[in-house]
């Protein structure tokens, strides 16, 4: 074969690899692959919406990859996935512009639980500026194991702005959990458990 | 014409101009012995180039068609590039979470820790762990059983909050379901609850 033949089927080879490696990429990472086009074409739409409002992007992706994983039909996964944007714009409305993901996505799970938007004001606003991904989880955690929404936004938010820390809260919500499971009504599982919760007052605030 | 000092007349010269105007007689065979030989003897060796052959400047003459079909191949290579290492959420491969063969105390980097999932199911035949931080892959993360039936996995995670599920095999077949010792996600939209670990934050469940 002369040096000729080699360039040339060099070319070609180079040439082969470039034009199909794009479409063996696309199957191998596109995550969104095993959706029908019409609901893969509705969830890329949220995800660039998303990115153009600086929302975070991974919730709506895992969503999609959560429904597809979980043999859900696509038109499902497409409103499931744009509840979730939507929840991640609201969330971004009433948590502010700072807002970090870890907040947005906890605040988002909480305005799908139900739980009204002044209450992830009212915690935002005790918190005085801490992070408060932890109370907001820990909310939408004791909604879904049924204890009534107001009932469970008033005792974190009480138990917040008194000064209870995220170890004191998720083991709230472990006991909660435990005596709901022992046959405790929901409400009455958590304000007997919000009572023995330490609060830890700022030495300025601390009652004469 | 002679050479000069040799007389044409000389028996010696006579006889050798005899021998020279006889006729040969060939072999009959003679022509297919000499074409076996040729065949036979080994072709000779091309001469080795080495590195100069790579590096010597050649002409290199290319069609239009040809051109723009290396430069989309060349940009395709870029793309295949830019696809493999990063994914759609614009997380690098270097922030995806991995599952380690570690022990759960070992401290974790800044921004990654090590989380040990934990569920008790002593007669699953097969349980694995599915989320967020693996792309919700039921093949991804298979948990390990230990000796007391409980079904264990490791997994370096990001810090911040992940959303996840077991996937356990039994006797009815394979069936989603959350953590009984985590936090609960509110309602997943698909009709199986999930999970929620916050990785970094206080006592982590």
């Amino acid at each position: 074969m002369t040096p000729r033949h080699l360039f040339r089927r060099g070319m070609a080879a180079l040439l082969a690899l470039g034009v199909t490696a794009p479409m063996l990429a696309g199957q191998g990472t596109d995550p969104l692959a095993k959706l029908d086009t019409a609901s893969r074409r509705v969830v890329l739409a949220l995800v660039d919406s998303a990115n153009a409002e600086g929302l975070p992007t991974a919730p709506i992706v895992s969503k999609a990859q959560e429904g597809v994983s979980k043999h859900a039909a696509g038109p499902l996964i497409a409103r499931v996935v744009r509840t979730v944007f939507l929840s991640l714009r609201e969330a971004r409305a009433t948590l502010g512009e700072h807002a970090n993901r870890d907040e947005l996505t906890a605040g988002a799970a909480a305005l799908q639980a139900g739980i009204p938007a002044t209450a992830l004001i009212d915690l935002r606003q005790a918190g005085h500026g801490k992070s408060i991904t932890v109370p907001l989880v820990v909310l939408a955690d004791l909604v879904s194991r049924g204890v009534p929404r107001d009932t469970a936004s008033r005792a974190i938010l009480q138990l917040w702005m008194g000064g209870a820390g995220e170890a004191d809260l998720m083991g709230l919500s472990q006991s909660v959990g435990q005596d709901i499971l022992s046959g405790a009504a929901p409400a009455d599982a958590l304000l007997s458990r919000a009572r023995k919760v330490p609060i830890r007052l700022p030495p300025a605030k601390v009652p004469e | 014409m002679t050479e000069p000092g040799l007389d044409p007349q000389d028996p010696y010269v006579e006889w050798i101009a005899r021998e020279a105007r006889r006729p040969v007689e060939l072999a009959p065979d003679l022509r297919a012995r000499i074409m076996d030989a040729v065949r036979a003897t080994p072709l000779p060796a091309r001469p080795r180039r080495g590195l100069g052959w790579f590096t010597a400047p050649r002409p290199l003459a290319l069609s239009p068609l040809t051109s723009s079909l290396l430069a989309a191949g060349l940009v395709g290579i870029g793309v295949f590039a830019g696809l493999t290492l990063t994914h759609r959420d614009g997380r690098s491969p270097a922030e995806q979470p991995v599952a380690v063969a570690a022990h759960p105390q070992l401290p974790g980097s800044d921004s990654v820790q090590v989380h040990e999932f934990v569920l008790q199911a002593p007669t699953a035949s097969a349980v694995s762990l599915v989320g967020d931080f693996n792309d919700w892959s039921e093949t991804a993360t298979p948990m390990t059983r230990t000796a007391d039936g409980k079904w264990v996995a490791t997994v370096k995670l990001p810090v911040g909050r992940h959303v996840y599920a077991f996937v356990v095999d039994g006797a009815t077949g394979a069936k989603w379901m959350p953590d009984p010792a985590a936090l609960q996600a509110p309602d997943d939209g698909f009709g199986t609850p999930n999970s929620v670990v916050l990785v970094g934050h206080g006592n982590a469940t």
